[in-house]
């Protein structure tokens, strides 16, 4: 198959591979169906990401993309890359400027039946109390640079001893709210001024918190696993590093592209501008980082405990008839140093550390992985996509074929289908809050705009790239969520 | 218009254009005015002024971009108007001049629209072409 000038090779129905050409060092990979390719890859110059991405130094195995690929800089959004420690380097543009942006979802005892006479009251309640919006600021007082530059180090540790949460949170995060080695001496002033005051809030765009009900469970036994059952109200977030990480990204974006000469690398896009892991560049992005990241965790779970008391102040119930539990928080912008099965182009395999890339990507990993919470051992760990506010969002599991095939990694949303432009042009004289209140969905925002830019139909559909990965054996489906409440900045 | 927008899926890209460099930059400057205020703000109140020093144009006009923001976002000060504006390059290294307008957004009622994760370097290229500059700005939002 032949999409934009670039020619595919097909692996399975799933999977499409692009041979090395040109200055490639290893081949891409690209999950998706051959529709999928056909009537919307082909619409952007994603492939051609993939193609760039497989020219950094170091590079092991493959250029991957995930089924919801789509147009990023330097790298593909759904794009996964994992360097080698020695020879390798690490991108920013591997990352994305919302650092550790990702997905959190928690479960409630409550049905839709209980809580559906009180959803309006209950999106009024959570979207005053958490701050949505551009620039916003209050969850909790403005911060000192001393206490954000603790954030940085101890990531969700900082909101569990300041009373937003338990525990037993930690240990349902990834990398349990913190990634080590995150010293805030790697980051700038500006960044951390940035932050200030911008812990536990949601931010604008495509973030949001959601009221779900889990409409259909596809995998009895997981779901079990997961605390899942039909007709259950559960909370999905999604946020990240807000302007502190877009600054790490900013700051150090700049300082690699004049480190080019120095390195010596010939990359075909500016985006890509990397360090080698090894060299005190590398080290200190890595650094910087890991400080955003834990600046996400943080502010994912603060937003998280602001559900919960809003929760408990719309229904007046107490914490335990409430049973609000954390099942996972995920990150899909990220890189980690993890260990992997690497094979090389003579076909030798080691297992080996490598630096993985996750732009728009979740880590998916297996049932046995030791780096999952216990409770999740004997499935797998929880692989949260979310698709638009109108239609459907995903719980999936992680399957061994990841540990095989793309670094243990799955897909990580739907992906815009039009422009923001395209969707304000659609939504020009609809009501659109009525349209979805009318099938059910009560949505509070800060202005109509974010409404009609982030419309269900400006989304693909996110069932399509779920099916991908189910059928590739990389996450299968556990329960399709259906939204009924959603607040957004 | 020294500004137009290009059709962009995720984000926010605007081809810029001006017969100098400075009028490059000040059209990249009323391109991301209309982006980020969703309020028509006038208030010439306060000035600061702005160096900035890069390797090369495309750099200089990021450092200065990114600048716009951290004032808006953080510092709550929105750029009415560009007052001087110099670009010169002295040895190898571009140098950018800037003296601005504007007002603090604390007590107003102002509307920010859009918040700019970044300016990214995507599709960035500063070219001279009959004596006109002009480049392509992808904004992450």
């Amino acid at each position: 198959m032949e999409i934009n000038g670039i020619k595919l090779e097909k692996i399975s129905d799933y999977l499409w591979e692009i041979p090395v050409q040109g200055g490639m060092i290893v081949p891409g990979r690209i999950y998706a169906s051959k529709k999928m390719l056909e009537e919307s890859i082909k619409n952007d110059e994603a492939l051609k990401q993939v193609i760039n991405v497989a020219h950094l130094p170091g590079i092991q195995m493959f250029s991957l993309a995930m089924p919801d690929i789509h147009w990023g800089y330097g790298f593909p959004i759904g794009g996964v890359a994992a360097t080698d420690l020695d020879e390798g380097v690490i991108s920013p543009g591997g990352v994305g400027y919302d650092i550790n942006c990702g997905i959190r979802l928690a479960r409630t005892s409550l049905n839709y039946e209980t809580v559906k006479n009180k959803l309006q009251k209950l999106i009024e309640v959570l979207f005053n109390n958490i701050p949505t919006g551009v620039g916003a600021s209050g969850a909790i007082k403005k911060l000192s640079p001393s206490e954000v530059k603790r954030i940085l180090k101890i990531g969700a540790e900082w909101a569990i001893e300041n009373g937003f949460g338990t525990q037993e949170d930690l240990i349902f995060t990834e990398e349990n709210g913190k990634l080590k080695d995150a010293n805030p001496e790697s980051v700038s002033e500006k960044a951390i001024e940035r932050g200030l005051d911008q812990a536990g809030t949601l931010g604008s765009g495509n973030h949001f918190l959601e009221v779900d009900v889990v409409e259909e469970i596809f995998d009895e036994e997981v779901a079990k696993v997961f605390g899942l059952f039909k007709g259950q109200i559960v909370i999905l977030i999604h946020s990240g590093s807000r302007g502190l990480g877009y600054q790490i990204c900013d700051d150090y974006l700049k300082l690699l592209v004049q480190s080019e000469k120095k390195f010596g690398f010939k990359l075909p896009d500016k985006q890509l501008a990397c360090a080698p892991i090894k060299s005190q560049e590398g080290q200190d992005y890595l650094s910087a980082m890991r400080c955003a990241a834990n600046f996400a965790w943080n502010n994912r779970q603060i937003i998280m405990h602001l559900a919960k008391k809003s929760f408990k102040e719309t229904f007046s119930i107490s914490d335990a008839e409430l049973d609000f539990h954390l099942i996972y928080d995920v990150s899909h912008n990220i890189a980690k140093i993890e260990e992997h099965k690497i094979t090389d182009s003579n076909g030798k395999t080691i297992t080996k550390k490598v630096c993985v890339h996750r732009k728009g990507a979740t880590r998916a990993y297996p049932a046995g992985s030791l780096l999952i919470p216990e409770k999740y051992r004997s499935v797998g760990q929880p692989v949260l996509i979310p698709g638009d506010m109108g239609r459907y969002s995903y719980i999936t599991v992680g399957k061994e074929r990841s540990m095989d095939e793309t670094f243990g990694s799955s897909c990580h949303g739907a992906g815009r289908v039009q422009s923001r432009h395209q969707a304000m042009k659609s939504a020009k004289g609809k009501d659109l809050i009525k349209e979805l209140a009318d099938s059910g969905i009560i949505i509070q925002a800060k202005g109509y705009k974010t409404i009609a830019e982030e419309m269900p139909q400006a989304y693909k559909d996110v069932s399509d790239v779920v099916d991908v990965m189910h059928n590739a054996g990389i996450s299968t489906k556990v329960a399709k969520l259906k939204p009924v409440g959603v607040i957004k900045g | 218009m020294p500004y137009k927008f290009i059709e962009h899926t995720a984000d926010v890209a605007v081809e810029v254009e001006g017969s100098t460099l400075e009028e490059l930059f000040i059209s990249a400057f009323s391109a991301w005015k209309e982006i980020v205020m969703g309020t028509n703000s006038q208030s010439r109140e306060q000035s600061k002024k702005f160096l900035f020093s890069s390797k090369t144009l495309e750099e200089l006009l990021i450092e200065f971009l990114s600048e716009l923001n951290y004032q808006l976002y953080t510092k709550k000060w929105i750029i009415n108007f560009i007052n001087k504006i110099l670009i010169h390059k002295v040895n190898e290294n571009y140098h950018l001049d800037v003296e601005v307008f504007g007002e603090s957004i604390k007590k107003k009622d102002y509307v920010i629209k859009e918040e700019i994760k970044a300016v990214t370097f995507h599709k960035m290229k500063i070219e001279e072409k009959n004596g006109n500059f002009s480049t392509i700005i992808v904004f992450d939002i």
